[in-house]
């Protein structure tokens, strides 16, 4: 398990994730979110999209994953904040980048961005911190 | 049509959520590339962290035991949100809404077994330009009345 003296600013981590037809419904399954944009074609057309869009929470899930990944334990996040800019659709590939810009004392303060394979930013102003006690 | 700033304060809650291992380890296969639920299963890929759904690897964590990935708190955090921009004295169009900014804010880990109540008030009621800001804050608290987890939920109304 990574220590306090572990986290630099300046660090970097990513994580990949591809949005297979599925995975709205699974989303769905799993967190209770059955808007019918995210599990019907037809209603994600008549909104103006190829068919169902992800869900925002989804997104924002792997936004915090990849903060957990860095941070290498669930419970050391502590905030996370971001705004959605776009909407994530089937066949998207999302792109999440981070970067530890300080470490104060036991704050980690992290900056992180989120893009399609068309470079465009999924999510915008995306910032989180964690905290590292020492055991 | 904006939302009517006399419903700023309105609460909602607190609303009840029993947390099992089988939420958690769904909601894990669903947001780490694999497939939830118990016919055809498929667990997270390794980029997600072990200690959420891989119950030895977290037996032998400083937890002791599984915990919740953090961002879980949407399945029992969302209700107040979603009560209030479904809630009829608001009159919002839900076809104009969208999802626009959130935030948690993470006190302690949620874990299997527990109790949870989770409270909304709408703290923020703004009109910019043709768009409208309805801010939800939650919080929710465990069964040892211990706060685990504080929501700010932004939906944004075209008008």
């Amino acid at each position: 398990m990574k220590r306090l003296q572990d986290f630099t600013a300046g660090d970097t981590f990513e994580l990949v994730r591809e949005v297979d037809p599925y995975r709205p419904v699974y989303y769905a399954g799993a967190s209770g979110d059955f808007n019918p944009i995210h599990i019907d074609p037809e209603v994600g057309r008549a909104a103006g999209y190829h068919g169902v869009i992800l869900q925002g929470m989804c997104t924002f899930s792997w936004l915090s994953d990849a903060c957990v990944g860095y941070l290498d334990d669930p419970a050391r996040l502590v905030r996370v904040r971001a705004r959605f800019t776009k909407p994530v659709q089937v066949g998207d590939v999302i792109r999440i980048e981070g970067r530890c810009v300080a470490v104060e004392g036991s704050a980690v303060k992290l900056e992180l961005s989120a893009r399609n394979q068309r470079g465009e930013d999924v999510l915008k102003s995306a910032v989180a911190e964690g905290r590292v006690e020492e055991r | 049509m904006p939302v009517d700033r006399k419903h700023l304060g309105r609460r909602y809650g607190p609303y009840r959520f029993q947390v099992s291992v089988e939420q958690i380890k769904d909601f894990v296969a669903a947001t780490g590339g694999g497939v939830p639920g118990h016919a055809f299963p498929s667990p997270p890929d390794r980029f997600h962290h072990p200690w959420t759904w891989d119950e030895e690897a977290a037996k032998a964590s400083p937890h002791g035991g599984i915990v919740a990935p953090p961002t879980f708190a949407t399945t029992f955090a969302i209700e107040p949100f979603a009560r209030a921009c479904s809630d009829p004295e608001l009159a919002v169009n839900v076809l104009r809404l969208v999802h626009g900014e959130q935030e948690f804010e993470f006190h302690e880990p949620v874990r299997p077994g527990d109790v949870l109540e989770t409270e909304g008030e709408i703290t923020r009621l703004q009109e910019r330009g043709n768009l409208d800001f309805v801010e939800v804050t939650t919080t929710t608290r465990n069964q040892h009345g211990r706060v685990v987890v504080k929501g700010v939920w932004t939906a944004i109304v075209r008008n």
